[in-house]
C-alpha cells in the first residue's frame, strides 16, 4: 500500500479522478443498453487483465483463455441449475476448476518454447468447446450441448446473482476489475513479478540467478485462470444465457489477446485502454453494419492490430500516456518537470 | 474389417493433404521461429482462387495448379515482406516473437472476415469433371479426387524435401533455420530467405487448395479446421521437421477416419485434441523435434 | 576440503567427446583460471558445473554436496552463480531492476532487494547507471551488469564465462581490478578465458584444456612454460624455434 501512495501525486490525482468518474457514471448514463455496453467494456478489461498475468508478464502467449472463462461460467451455472447453489459459491468452485485446468495444461507446456504454449492453449480452448458441444448431460448435470443453458430466472436477489437493474452488475464488475488491477500492481512490485519478467525476457539467465522459471509461470497461470473463471460466472449471470459459441472457442480468446496487445501487454492499464478502444468498435459495427457486413468488426480489429503492432509494438499505453502528459499533467502543475514522465514509466 | 482398411487408406489419403499444409507451417517455423497463424487463411485464399478458376474456366481442376500455386507463393512472399518483416525486424533479438505471432492471427482475422464479407458464409462446391467419381480397389471405394490429391501432395512433399536438401536455396534455408547469425555471416540474405520460406509455405497451401477443390467445400472459415489440424500435426511431428509434418499428417488423417468408424465425427475431433495433449504431456518435442528446443 | 572438487568429468555429445575425464580442485578464496584454445571444451566444462546440462559421467562436488546433474537454479541456490559469455541482460528493464532480480535470491522484500542491489551496484561502480534501461548500455557496462546480477545472489563461487571477450585492451585493464576486488570480499572465482594475459595476472592457479583433456595445471608461470601448452596455443613448430 505504501508503494502505491508513493507514486507521483499527479498520477494519483488522475487515477482518483478517473475512478470517481467511473463510480458516478451510472448517475449520468441511465439507458440500460448503454449501461450494458459499459459493463461489457469493463468485463473485457477484466478478462484481459487476467490474461495479462500470463500473456503480459510471463513472456508466453496464451490463446485459449475462453476455456477458463467457459469453465467458470458453466460450473456456476450448472451448480445453480441442478442444486440451487448460489452462483457466488459456484464462482469460486469454477475459478478453482479453471485454475486446476490451467495448471494441468501449463505443467508440460510452460517449460517449452512459447510457440508450443500458444498452440497448446489454442487446442485446449477448441477442445473444451468441442467437448461442451458434444455433451448433453453428465449424470444429473445438464450441459445441453450446442444449444446452451438458460439460467432459471429468480427475482432481484443478491444470493442468486440476479438483478433487475444493470446497476449492481456495473458495480460488481467494476469492483472485480479494481481488485484484479490492484493484484497486478502488487504482483509487479513483488518477487514473483520480478522473477516472471526475468524469466519472460531471458529464461536462461533467470535460471542462472536461481529462478525456476517454469514454476513462476505456473503460479501466474493458476492465478490468471482462477480469475478468468470468476469472470466467466459474471458473464453468465449478466447474460443469463450461455452457449458454447458465446463464451468458448477462438473468437473470445483472440479478442482478449488482441485487446491486450493493442492496449499494451505487461502494463497495468494496457488492458483497460485496449478494451476502451476496441469494445466500442465492435459494438458500433455490430449495430450499424451487423446484418450487412457480418465480419466487419473483426476485419477492423485485425487491421488495428496489424497497424498498432507495426508502429507501437508495445501497445498504445505509452503513446497515450505521453499524450496525456502533454495535455493534462503539465497544466496541472509545472513544478514536477521531467520527473512526471519518469514516474509515469515506473508506474507500469 | 474391410471397412477399417478402407478408413485406414482414406486416412492416409486425407492425411497426406493435411501433411502438405503442415509442411508449409513447419517450414516457416523452422526458418523464422514464428508460428504462422494465418496459414489456414492462406489455404482458404488458395481454395477460393482455385474455386473461381474452375467456375470461370470450366476446365479440369488440376489445371489450376500452375496458376494458383505461383499466385500463393507470391501472396506469401509479399505478405512476409510487407506486413511481417517490419514487425519481425523490431523483434529480432527477442526470444519469443510474440508480436509477430499475434500479427499473423490478425492477418487470419482480416482474411477470413474479408472473405465472409465478399463471398458470404455459404458453403460452395465446385462441380468438376472428377468430382464424385469413385475409384474401386478390391471392393473398397475411394473418391478419385482424393486419390489423385494424395498422389500429388506426396510428390510435392518429396520434391520439397529434395529441394531443401540439395538445391542452393534449400541449403540456404536450412542454414538459416539452424543458426540465423552464422548463416547471415556466410552471406545469406536473411530477409530474402524469410520471404522465400513464407512463399514456399504458402505455395504448399496453394497446392493443397487445388487438390481439395474437387471434393471439399469452400467457405470463408474453411481454413480454421485445417489450421488447427496443422498445429496439432506440427507438434506431433516436432516443430520444424518436414518428415515429422508428413508423418504427423498421416497419423491425424488415420485417427480421424478410423475414429469415424466408431464414433460421431465431432468426437473424433475431440480425440485429436486428446492425442495432441497426450503428446504434449509425454513427448512435447514431438516425434522428430529437437530435445533442447526450449 | 576444497570448495569445488571436480573428479573425472566427461561430457559426450552424440559420440563427440567434448570434455574427457577432467579433474579440478578449487580452494576457497582462490581465483582459478581455465584456459584453452577455441573449441577446447572449456565452455562445455563450465556448463556442466553451472548445470546447463549434466555431465555424462564424473562427479562435481561443491561445498560437500554433489551438484552434477542438478538444474541451474538449484546450483545457484547452493551458492554457485555464473555469468554468460554472450551477455543476457533483461533488456527492457533498468540496471537496478536487473540487479534486483539477482538480489531476490535471499529475500522476499522489495526494499531489501533494492538495498542489496544498490549496494552491489555501488561496489561495481555502476550506481550512477541504475535507472538506465539495460539495452542502452555499452558492452563493458553490460558485462559489469552481468557481474552485478550474479554478485547480488551472494554466491560463494562465481563462475565467469569469458567476461573479457569482446572488450578492448583498455577495457580489459579496467575489468581486472574489479574481478580482484570481488575476490577480496571472499568470493571464490573460476574464470574461463582465452585471453592469456588477462588470466595470467589474475589467477593463482591455472588449468589448461585442449581437445577436451586437461593438459596442464599449476602456477601461471609454470603453465606458460609448459611444452604442451605452447603446442596447443601456437602449434608444434614454436616449441623448437622458441630460443
Amino acid at each position: 500500500m505504501k508503494q502505491l501512495l508513493n507514486q507521483n501525486p499527479k498520477i494519483l490525482l488522475i487515477s482518483a479522478l478517473l475512478l470517481g468518474a467511473l463510480f458516478i457514471l451510472p448517475l449520468v448514463v441511465t439507458s440500460p443498453a448503454l449501461m450494458q455496453i459499459f459493463i461489457l467494456i469493463i468485463l473485457y478489461a477484466y478478462f484481459t487483465s487476467t490474461w495479462n498475468f500470463v500473456g503480459g508478464f510471463a513472456g508466453v502467449l496464451p490463446l485459449g483463455h475462453s476455456a477458463f472463462i467457459g469453465i467458470g461460467a458453466y460450473t456456476s451455472t450448472v451448480l445453480f441449475q441442478t442444486f440451487g447453489i448460489s452462483p457466488w459459491l459456484g464462482m469460486i468452485v469454477g475459478g478453482l476448476l479453471a485454475a486446476m485446468m490451467g495448471v494441468v495444461i501449463g505443467l508440460p507446456t510452460l517449460k517449452l518454447r512459447g510457440a508450443y504454449f500458444a498452440l497448446a492453449t489454442i487446442a485446449v480452448g477448441e477442445g473444451v468447446r468441442v467437448l461442451v458441444e458434444n455433451v448433453k448431460q453428465v449424470g444429473p448435470l445438464m450441459i445441453n450441448g450446442p444449444s446452451g443453458i438458460s439460467i432459471k430466472l429468480t427475482e432481484n436477489s443478491f444470493s442468486a446473482f440476479q438483478f433487475d437493474s444493470k446497476l449492481p452488475y456495473y458495480y460488481i464488475i467494476l469492483a472485480m476489475l479494481l481488485i484484479v488491477l490492484l493484484l497486478t500492481y502488487f504482483m509487479m512490485n513483488s518477487k514473483i513479478g520480478y522473477y516472471l519478467a526475468a524469466g519472460g525476457e531471458e529464461p536462461e539467465a533467470a535460471e542462472a540467478l536461481g529462478i525456476k522459471v517454469s514454476r513462476y509461470r505456473l503460479i501466474a497461470m493458476a492465478i490468471s485462470c482462477f480469475l478468468a473463471g470468476l469472470g466467466g460466472t459474471f458473464y453468465a449471470q449478466l447474460m443469463l444465457y450461455i452457449y458454447p459459441k458465446s463464451i468458448l472457442g477462438l473468437d473470445l480468446s483472440f479478442e482478449i489477446a488482441f485487446i491486450a496487445l493493442i492496449g499494451g501487454r505487461g502494463t497495468i492499464l494496457g488492458p483497460v485502454l485496449g478494451a476502451l478502444l476496441l469494445r466500442p468498435v465492435s459494438e458500433l459495427t455490430r449495430i450499424y453494419f451487423g446484418s450487412m457486413l457480418p465480419g466487419l468488426h473483426l476485419v477492423i480489429f485485425g487491421l488495428i492490430l496489424i497497424v498498432v503492432m507495426r508502429y507501437y509494438p508495445k501497445g498504445l499505453v505509452e503513446p497515450v500516456k505521453i499524450l496525456l502528459n502533454k495535455l493534462f499533467i503539465n497544466r496541472l502543475g509545472k513544478q514536477g518537470g521531467p520527473d512526471g514522465t519518469d514516474s509515469a514509466e515506473k508506474a507500469d | 474389417m474391410l471397412g477399417i482398411i478402407e478408413a485406414l487408406i482414406n486416412g492416409i489419403l486425407m492425411g497426406s493433404i493435411y501433411g502438405l499444409t503442415a509442411v508449409g507451417l513447419t517450414l516457416i517455423f523452422g526458418v523464422m521461429k514464428v508460428i504462422n497463424f494465418a496459414h489456414g487463411s492462406i489455404l482458404m485464399v488458395g481454395m477460393f482462387a482455385a474455386y473461381w478458376f474452375v467456375i470461370l474456366t470450366g476446365w479440369n481442376p488440376y489445371f489450376a495448379i500452375p496458376v494458383v500455386v505461383p499466385l500463393l507463393f507470391w501472396f506469401g512472399y509479399y505478405m512476409q515482406s510487407f506486413i511481417i518483416k517490419p514487425i519481425f525486424e523490431a523483434e529480432k533479438d527477442v526470444r519469443e516473437p510474440i508480436t509477430v505471432i499475434i500479427v499473423t492471427t490478425g492477418i487470419w482475422y482480416v482474411l477470413d472476415n474479408l472473405a465472409l464479407m465478399i463471398f458470404g458464409a455459404e458453403f460452395r462446391v465446385a462441380k468438376t469433371s472428377v468430382t464424385g467419381q469413385v475409384f474401386e480397389f478390391y471392393e473398397m471405394y475411394f473418391l478419385l479426387p482424393k486419390v489423385i490429391g494424395a498422389g500429388i501432395t506426396m510428390v510435392c512433399g518429396i520434391y520439397l524435401y529434395w529441394f531443401l536438401k540439395h538445391s542452393r536455396m534449400g541449403k540456404a534455408i536450412r542454414a538459416t533455420s539452424l543458426d540465423r547469425e552464422a548463416a547471415s555471416l556466410m552471406g545469406i540474405k536473411q530477409a530474402k530467405i524469410y520471404n522465400v520460406a513464407f512463399g514456399l509455405g504458402s505455395a504448399c497451401c496453394g497446392m493443397a487448395a487445388c487438390v481439395l477443390i474437387p471434393f471439399y467445400y469452400v467457405y470463408p472459415t474453411v481454413g480454421v479446421p485445417f489450421d488447427i489440424k496443422a498445429f496439432i500435426i506440427v507438434v506431433l511431428g516436432g516443430l520444424g521437421s518436414i518428415p515429422g509434418a508428413i508423418l504427423g499428417g498421416i497419423i491425424v488423417g488415420i485417427i480421424e477416419n478410423v475414429g469415424a468408424q466408431f464414433m460421431a465425427a465431432t468426437w473424433t475431433e475431440l480425440l485429436l485434441y486428446g492425442v495432441f495433449l497426450f503428446v504434449l504431456l509425454v513427448k512435447p518435442s514431438g516425434l522428430f523435434g529437437q530435445k533442447h528446443d526450449y | 576440503m576444497s570448495l569445488l572438487e571436480i573428479t573425472r568429468v566427461t561430457k559426450k555429445f552424440s559420440g563427440l567427446i567434448a570434455v574427457n575425464e577432467v579433474s579440478m580442485n578449487v580452494e576457497s578464496g582462490q581465483i582459478v583460471g581455465v584456459i584453452g584454445p577455441n573449441g577446447a571444451g572449456k565452455t562445455t566444462l563450465f556448463n556442466c558445473i553451472a548445470g546447463a546440462f549434466p555431465p555424462t559421467s564424473g562427479s562435481i562436488v561443491f561445498d560437500g554436496k554433489e551438484i552434477a546433474g542438478k538444474k541451474p537454479y538449484e546450483i545457484c541456490r547452493l551458492g554457485v552463480t555464473r555469468t554468460f559469455q554472450v551477455v543476457k541482460p533483461f533488456a527492457s528493464k533498468t540496471v537496478l531492476y536487473n540487479t534486483m532480480v539477482g538480489a531476490f535470491a535471499h529475500t522476499k522484500h522489495l526494499h531489501e532487494a533494492e538495498r542489496k542491489a544498490l549496494e552491489v551496484l555501488e561496489f561495481l561502480e555502476l550506481g550512477h547507471k541504475k535507472d538506465v534501461v539495460s539495452k542502452s548500455l555499452t558492452l563493458p557496462e553490460r558485462k559489469k551488469l552481468e557481474l552485478a546480477r550474479a554478485l547480488a545472489t551472494e554466491p560463494k563461487l562465481l563462475l565467469l564465462d569469458e567476461v573479457m571477450a569482446g572488450l578492448r585492451p583498455t577495457e580489459v585493464t579496467d575489468m581486472l581490478p574489479i574481478i580482484r576486488k570481488i575476490n577480496e570480499t571472499g568470493v571464490t572465482i573460476v574464470i574461463v578465458e582465452h585471453i592469456m594475459q588477462a588470466i595470467m595476472s589474475l589467477s593463482e592457479k591455472i588449468y589448461v584444456v585442449n581437445f577436451g583433456k586437461k593438459i596442464a595445471e599449476g602456477d601461471p608461470h609454470d603453465v606458460v612454460a609448459d611444452v604442451d601448452v605452447i603446442k596447443a596455443y601456437l602449434g608444434d613448430e614454436y616449441v623448437t624455434t622458441q630460443h
